[in-house]
């Protein structure tokens, strides 16, 4: 027999995603309870277009009127209801002329919608920025949606001139944004002020002489509360952690694999990463010590555009050129749900205020719930299609039942089912018999395998992260 | 004694029972039926090394023709049946499935009223199959596939805008078998040019060669004077798509081998049928030109199983010839003996060309890169969990 291993998924829990892709499709991927632990496609927005490829995308996460704002290949950013998908406005960025279209060579390169808002009238401010590291402000009102008129930048600054501007990255507080790409070292702003605050500086060269350029392509900052700690990633497969407040050159600087980083996304809990790179591999680093702390193995096969990590669930959503979205759980390192959306994806944003359900703890208990009321709603069905009975063979039935029945619910649908006397049908009974067995069988598997789900696996793992950390402490220490 | 055995054989020769043995060999201690046990003895309780060696030869032999008997007899059945089924077929033409062909009746028409029904034909069970199911195989419903055509970096080449030109260059060393097998490659694929390597980065040659407006870039990679990979490079920001290269057969070395026209050839693609097979087969096609001169009666095929690509290439011919028919049977000669005479087109190929077998174990996107590239797929091996998952 061929070897071979299927890992059960557990399912993911309930959540709500939303992809861009290289056809400027936005696609929105939710996982519900109902049916649990699927993932599906539930709308796709726009209509394929290769000219209006989608290469940056961001989300303002709030619990009242969120924003999607989305930056094309044609430099307009459009901003986006995600909720239903309503186009809310759309800025033309790029060029100096609105009708150049967008091609002299001056592309956007990342985009940030800010989740603080000033005012009503305004729908979204966000920061834009191209890859020859033309850095704007823009803040879209109401009235200009409405008018259509174009709007200026309300500020503009050169982060670099002449070099490839390949990440940006806007800090919990968004008062400042970092910087960085080809050619251009970590850079620090202050968004309010416009000015630049810090920049960092390249390592120095190793024994043999060797000095390698700045090629970084991913960055973000480590702690919410904190703008002095980045982290940044070199196209060298290289994660570096920089302290603003310390030094200029990296605190820690640490070697994954052979392939360039090209994704990483923080941890809300201040001191772990999670990186992707250019072959399609996974992993997490605690930046405290600069250890791995495990890879997220799965068949992705594709280089990994964008990572994003859930603000309360422990998961992390992956996309990118394998045109496959993939949920992973953080403690248990193990896939949860893979979607696949056929296209080359460039970003994928949760919505941690999907309403639909409750996440977090509740969530098995539901599904328990949800289960055996589905199942009484089975019996009694049955009990209602099995007017056509022979009482006497009912009971002979009965009998037999009884010897192999496991659950207390059968034992007082049989009750319900001698209750009925008619005419008709003793194979037909025989075949409504085991139908009832199997369901009820395959309803305390289900409820068996939620239990597993949710409980004991992430306990477990809960207390291995544990033992990693003592064990990181131990080393600080040490 | 050997006489006693021809003597003995002849019973046993019908399917013995396993139920037969195990009795004959509980029966042995009785002395009456000292016979008959004689007759189901396993040739492994012959002591004997000749005598068991002869026993078990004579029942091999046996086994063998009473399969081929049944063999013979299903297929007789088989024919039989078809024939009737045809008579049947074209009494009764309103029967839908009689629109199908005489092969899908045999496989599947079991329950047809009106004709006579063939046996049902078992159906093996293979690796293809029994494939496991991939949600990325194409539909021809999906209108995100056509749109995603439209927009990859083949659309020119197959839509005809530009014509493809190809340039094949080779590793540094090149030697062995490497120069003959560009030969051959520049017969099969027409408007190709050779560039000499020299000692050029591949990231200069792109450049290169995208300058002169070429549409692809064929590396043929040398191992020990020996042809070991491919990577074709689409240009000018194509993907680049590192094969394996193996089982190489020049055409010196076919029998019988013809030798190609400069017509353009007919293309077959053969079973790509996920995103990553439709992706890898357009990146192929886009190497040839899109108006074959059927005149040339030339084909190359790339046909795709279990992820090898299999390159073959033909000449063709259609031929007249009066049908032979080599019938067994007596009575069937005699019905037949009409249609012994019926004109048949028939088909002849002769290979040419070389015979090489591909397997992709990356799939980059962009040009050539190994430094910064992204990949759109890589061969990990922890993909190998199974002989019956396929990606292309």
């Amino acid at each position: 027999m061929p070897r071979t291993t299927v890992v059960e998924s557990p399912g993911c829990p309930p959540l709500r995603a939303l992809t861009t892709d290289v056809l400027g499709l936005v696609k929105v991927v939710e996982a519900h309870t109902k049916p649990a632990g699927a993932a599906k496609v539930v709308e796709t927005w726009g209509a394929p277009d290769a000219s209006r490829a989608i290469v940056a995308a961001s989300l303002a996460d709030r619990a009242a009127d969120p924003v999607l704002a989305v930056a094309r290949k044609n430099g307009v950013v459009e901003l986006l209801n995600p909720l239903n998908g309503d186009a809310l406005a759309a800025v033309k960025t790029v060029g100096p002329a609105p009708n150049d279209g967008g091609a002299e060579g001056d592309p956007l390169a990342t985009l940030h919608l800010f989740t603080r808002q000033a005012s009503d009238s305004i729908i979204g401010t966000f920061l834009a920025c191209t890859e020859q590291g033309k850095a704007s402000m823009w803040s879209i009102t109401k009235e200009n949606a409405a008018s259509g008129s174009d709007v200026g930048p309300s500020a503009t600054w050169d982060v670099c001139s002449g070099a490839n501007l390949q990440f940006c990255s806007v800090d919990h507080g968004e008062s400042y944004a970092m910087f960085g790409g080809k050619g251009i070292e970590v850079n620090l702003w202050d968004i309010t002020s416009c000015s630049k605050i810090w920049s960092a500086k390249s390592p120095r060269a190793n024994s043999l002489g060797i000095f390698t350029r700045p090629w970084f392509t991913a960055g973000t900052f480590l702690c919410k509360d904190d703008h002095r700690k980045v982290v940044a990633c070199t196209n060298d497969h290289q994660v570096r952690l920089y302290d603003t407040a310390l030094q200029r050159r990296p605190a820690i600087s640490v070697d994954f694999r052979e392939s360039p980083i090209k994704a990483v996304a923080a941890d809300p809990n201040g001191h772990d990463v999670y990186i992707g790179t250019g072959t399609g591999d996974l992993a997490s680093f605690d930046m405290r010590t600069g250890k791995l702390l495990g890879c997220y193995i799965g068949k992705c096969s594709g280089s990994i555009r964008s990572i994003v990590r859930h603000p309360e669930l422990p998961l992390i959503a992956s996309c990118g050129l394998d045109s496959y979205l993939r949920i992973w759980d953080t403690n248990t390192r193990q896939l949860l749900s893979a979607v696949f959306l056929k296209q080359h994806l460039s970003t994928v944003v949760l919505d941690s205020h999907f309403s639909v359900e409750e996440p977090g703890e509740t969530k098995s208990k539901q599904l328990e719930s949800s289960v055996e009321a589905e199942a009484e709603v089975r019996t009694e069905k049955k009990k209602k299609s099995k007017t056509t009975e022979d009482e006497t063979e009912a009971q002979v039935r009965k009998e037999k039942k009884k010897k192999k029945s496991k659950t207390i619910e059968e034992d007082e649908e049989q009750v319900g089912v001698v209750d009925h006397s008619d005419i008709n049908g003793e194979i037909y009974a025989r075949k409504e018999k085991k139908k009832k067995k199997s369901i009820t069988i395959e309803g305390d598997e289900e409820q068996d395998s939620d239990g597993e789900m949710c409980s004991p696996k992430r306990r477990k793992s809960g207390e291995r992260s544990k033992c990693l950390k003592k064990k990181s402490k131990k080393q600080l220490v040490a | 004694m050997a006489k006693e055995k021809k003597r003995k054989q002849p019973p046993t020769d019908a399917s013995p029972p396993p139920g037969d043995k195990r009795e004959g060999r509980s029966e042995r201690k009785g002395k009456k039926a000292r016979k008959e046990k004689a007759e189901a003895i396993l040739p492994s309780q012959i002591k004997n090394k000749d005598k068991r060696r002869e026993v078990h030869a004579k029942l091999k032999r046996e086994k063998k023709a009473q399969k081929r008997a049944l063999a013979r007899e299903r297929g007789q059945s088989a024919r039989r049946a078809e024939e009737l089924g045809e008579q049947a077929s074209e009494r009764s033409s309103n029967c839908p499935r009689h629109l199908l062909s005489l092969q899908f009746l045999v496989r599947f028409g079991s329950d047809c009223f009106g004709c006579l029904q063939p046996p049902e034909r078992q159906v093996p069970r293979t690796i293809e199959n029994t494939r496991e199911p991939d949600e990325t195989v194409c539909r021809p419903d999906d209108q995100e596939l056509f749109a995603g055509n439209d927009a990859d970096e083949f659309n020119a080449v197959l839509k005809q805008h530009i014509t493809p030109k190809i340039l094949i260059t080779t590793c540094r060393f090149n030697s062995g078998r490497g120069p003959a097998f560009i030969d051959e490659l520049m017969q099969v694929i027409p408007n190709s040019h050779y560039v000499k390597r020299g000692t050029y980065e591949l990231k200069k040659i792109v450049e290169y060669a995208n300058n002169r407006d070429f549409t692809s870039l064929i590396v043929v990679h040398t191992n020990r004077r020996e042809p070991d990979a491919l990577l074709m490079i689409g240009l000018p920001d194509g993907p680049t798509a590192h094969f394996k290269l193996s089982k190489l057969v020049l055409r010196k070395d076919i029998k019988n081998h013809g030798n190609p026209t400069s017509h353009k050839p007919e293309l077959v693609l053969n079973n790509f049928t996920t995103r990553l097979g439709h992706r890898v087969g357009r990146m192929i096609q886009s190497l040839f030109p899109q108006d074959p001169n059927f005149r040339g009666r030339r084909v190359v095929t790339f046909h795709n199983q279990r992820d090898y690509i299999f390159f073959r290439h033909h000449r063709y011919i259609f031929e007249t010839k009066e049908k032979k028919v080599a019938s067994k049977d007596k009575k069937a000669k005699a019905s037949e003996s009409k249609s012994e005479s019926e004109k048949q087109v028939i088909c002849r190929l002769q290979e040419c060309g070389p015979r090489f077998v591909l397997k992709l174990l990356t799939l980059q996107h962009g040009t050539f890169d190994t430094k910064s590239g992204e990949y759109e797929w890589v061969h990990k091996p922890d993909m190998d969990t199974s002989r019956r998952r396929f990606f292309l």
